[in-house]
């Protein structure tokens, strides 16, 4: 339900049924008291009648026992009216043109209400004197006069009713506009439109609201464009290997003999590269993502290190020299994650250290956490490069290598709870730290 | 033809190196936007493949700089960055043509050709000039309808001075486009190429200007 409808409806029905009740309560009121106000004027004539005789009570002796009634005239507008002097006994003095003698047979002082040819009267019986005064009233009057009074003031009632639920219809829409325009603009944005929402002036109720939807609309503006950068990267790190595969390839097919020997073999190169780098593009993905690693859930520091140590140099085993403090700590992350990143580090070393220096691998556990440390002889990096040695795709230069390896490894230690850090050695060259969690059951 | 390769990457620079070569081109290779200016500035180009990505400089600030600087060769820009924006951004520094990596060799000869044949303001490829009839594209040249066999030099050689329209080339300019600068060069080396092509075209097909160098110069053969 709209929140307009569900606003109008409840302020409006609760607006009708809170005033219907007061129109209720007061149209008994009024009622009541009109019944009341009537009886007593009827009283009041009669007593007054009564009083006007007893002024002059021989006048009335007189006429006792002489037979005929004498006629009151009263003016034609009070046609529901009616009034009758009898002696106790029952012989009519005096009654006004409406009154009939059935009314007569009325002899109970005070208050009844009686039909008289087919019309309902209300009387009201006085004995004083010896005479009975009787005023009666034709209830079918009273009821009109009544109807006209309720009418008179129900009308304004409802049209006061009528009018504020308009009002209320009206206020609701113009309070609801700022909404509206908002849900407009909204509504009118195009599909990949990031850009924040328009700062037109907004109610304050809706201000929160729209610096919320502004604040998300940055992040996923960010988000998407660093994946946009990222998979531009990625393209780009998977065409460059793939055109030189591709080009030495037809260099093959147009050259002969030694030159077109070349090409092929450079065109493996380009392949085991395109191969480098998807495979470093997969280990991120998996690593970053929800995967899980069905090889356990801890594994031996020395295992992986020699793991390491083997994929790193398979051919040249030597150039890595591993320092262990020969403490059995056991890790407490699948050994695919922890090889990953051991290896990736002793890569980097072994990359850009001269060929004829060797690499040193520390390893050294601790209460609950296993530091391997590669120290290497290699330029180093400047300190702004160390602060981008681990963003994707990044690498000095035109070096070799997929740009990768250091983020797979800040990935690894993300997920696993440890840390890497890297550091100029004083002397020269790189020592790179990586700090992970021991597996608890290790210090047992 | 003498091309500028200006690309980083080792893998890549060899292969269209060798495949351009092969196909007739010389071809000097450069790894930095530095080297590039160097040589640029210091040897005869007909015209420049520019990598974007270079180590030290965007290859697309280069240009930009290279042709404030009012460099007016013909460049085509190489590059494995193919959202459009990239592609508008890299004409509008002044690209004449655009690559994206992967590609085919011969496209990329083919389009070079093209270049250089916008650029000496030709709408065909061949060079006809009289009964004289050079394909560079295909490497193919024929005198009078008759198909004459010439080497990759002699025929980098005549494309050059056919495309240079009757100007005098210095023997600088012409060893430049006949020679890459890592390529070793007898001192008579020119000379034998230029006997060769009077031998094969006739004598009066190249005219020494004695101190100066050299023009095409077959009036009507």
């Amino acid at each position: 339900m709209s929140l307009r409808l569900r606003l109008l409806l409840m302020i409006g029905i609760s607006l009708s049924l809170l005033w219907g009740g007061v129109a209720v309560w007061m149209l008994r009121d009024l009622d009541n008291e009109m019944r009341v106000t009537l009886d007593q004027r009827l009283a009041l004539s009669a007593q007054m009648v009564a009083g006007l005789i007893s002024q002059n009570p021989a006048a009335w002796d007189k006429r006792s026992g002489t037979a005929g009634v004498a006629t009151l005239t009263g003016p034609a507008a009070a046609k529901g009216l009616a009034c009758q002097v009898s002696s106790l006994r029952g012989e009519v003095f005096a009654r006004t043109p409406g009154a009939t003698s059935a009314a007569i047979a009325t002899t109970a002082p005070g208050f009844a209400e009686r039909a008289i040819n087919g019309e309902r009267w209300r009387s009201y019986t006085f004995v004083a004197h010896g005479l009975r005064i009787t005023t009666a009233d034709r209830l079918a009057e009273r009821n009109t006069l009544l109807r006209d009074v309720m009418v008179a003031a129900i009308v304004p009632f409802v049209v006061a009713l009528i009018g504020s639920l308009m009002m209320l219809w009206i206020g609701v829409k113009s309070g609801l506009v700022p909404l509206e325009r908002l849900q407009q603009a909204l509504a009118s944005r195009a599909p990949d439109a990031l850009t924040p929402i328009p700062d037109t002036p907004m109610p304050r109720e809706l201000q929160p609201l729209v610096n919320t939807l502004n604040q998300l609309l940055e992040r996923m503006r960010v988000t998407i464009s660093r994946e946009r950068r990222f998979t531009s990267d990625a393209a780009h790190e998977l065409r460059t290997p793939l055109t030189a595969l591709k080009t030495h390839l037809q260099v093959a097919r147009i050259t002969r003999g030694k030159e077109a020997e070349t090409a092929l073999d450079y065109a493996e190169e380009g392949a085991a590269r395109l191969q480098h780098t998807l495979l470093q593009l997969l280990t991120l993905a998996q690593v970053e993502g929800p995967f899980s690693w069905d090889d356990g859930h801890s594994t031996h520091a020395d295992e992986v290190a020699r793991l390491a140590m083997r994929d790193a140099a398979p051919d040249t085993p030597e150039r890595i020299v591993l320092d262990s403090d020969g403490k059995p700590a056991e890790l407490a992350l699948p050994q695919a994650l922890a090889v990953t990143a051991l290896r990736n580090l002793l890569d980097n070393a072994l990359r850009h250290s001269p060929a004829q220096h060797s690499v040193l691998l520390e390893i050294q556990s601790a209460q609950d956490t296993v530091c391997f440390r590669v120290y290497d002889c290699g330029p180093g990096l400047s300190t702004e490069e160390l602060t981008l040695v681990t963003q994707r795709f990044w690498r000095r230069g035109s070096g070799r290598g997929s740009g990768l390896g250091l983020s797979i490894v800040a990935a690894i230690t993300e997920r696993c709870g440890g840390s890497l850090e890297l550091m100029q050695r004083p002397a020269g060259g790189l020592e790179a730290k990586l700090t992970l969690p021991a597996a608890k059951s290790a210090q047992l | 033809m003498r091309v500028l390769l200006v690309e980083d990457d080792d893998l890549i620079a060899h292969g269209i190196q060798t495949g351009l070569r092969a196909r007739g081109l010389t071809v000097d290779g450069v790894k930095t936007a530095a080297q590039a200016e160097a040589t640029l500035s210091a040897v005869y180009c007909d015209v420049v493949i520019l990598d974007l990505g270079l180590p030290d400089e965007d290859g697309m600030s280069l240009l930009r700089r290279l042709r404030a600087g009012g460099m007016a060769l013909p460049v085509l820009v190489l590059t494995a960055r193919d959202a459009v924006e990239d592609r508008v951004a890299g004409l509008r520094a002044g690209a004449d043509d655009y690559l994206l990596k992967p590609f085919d060799l011969d496209e990329l000869v083919a389009r070079l050709h093209a270049l250089l044949r916008r650029a000496a303001g030709r709408s065909v490829d061949v060079i006809e000039h009289g009964p004289l009839r050079l394909d560079p594209e295909h490497g193919e040249v024929s005198l009078h309808g008759r198909r004459v066999v010439l080497s990759r030099r002699e025929l980098a050689l005549l494309a050059a001075l056919l495309h240079a329209r009757g100007r005098i080339l210095s023997v600088d300019q012409l060893k430049d486009s006949l020679y890459g600068f890592s390529e070793e060069i007898e001192s008579n080396a020119l000379n034998v190429h230029i006997h060769h092509l009077r031998r094969k075209l006739g004598a009066d097909v190249i005219e020494t200007v004695r101190g100066v160098g050299y023009r095409f110069s077959m009036v009507n053969a």
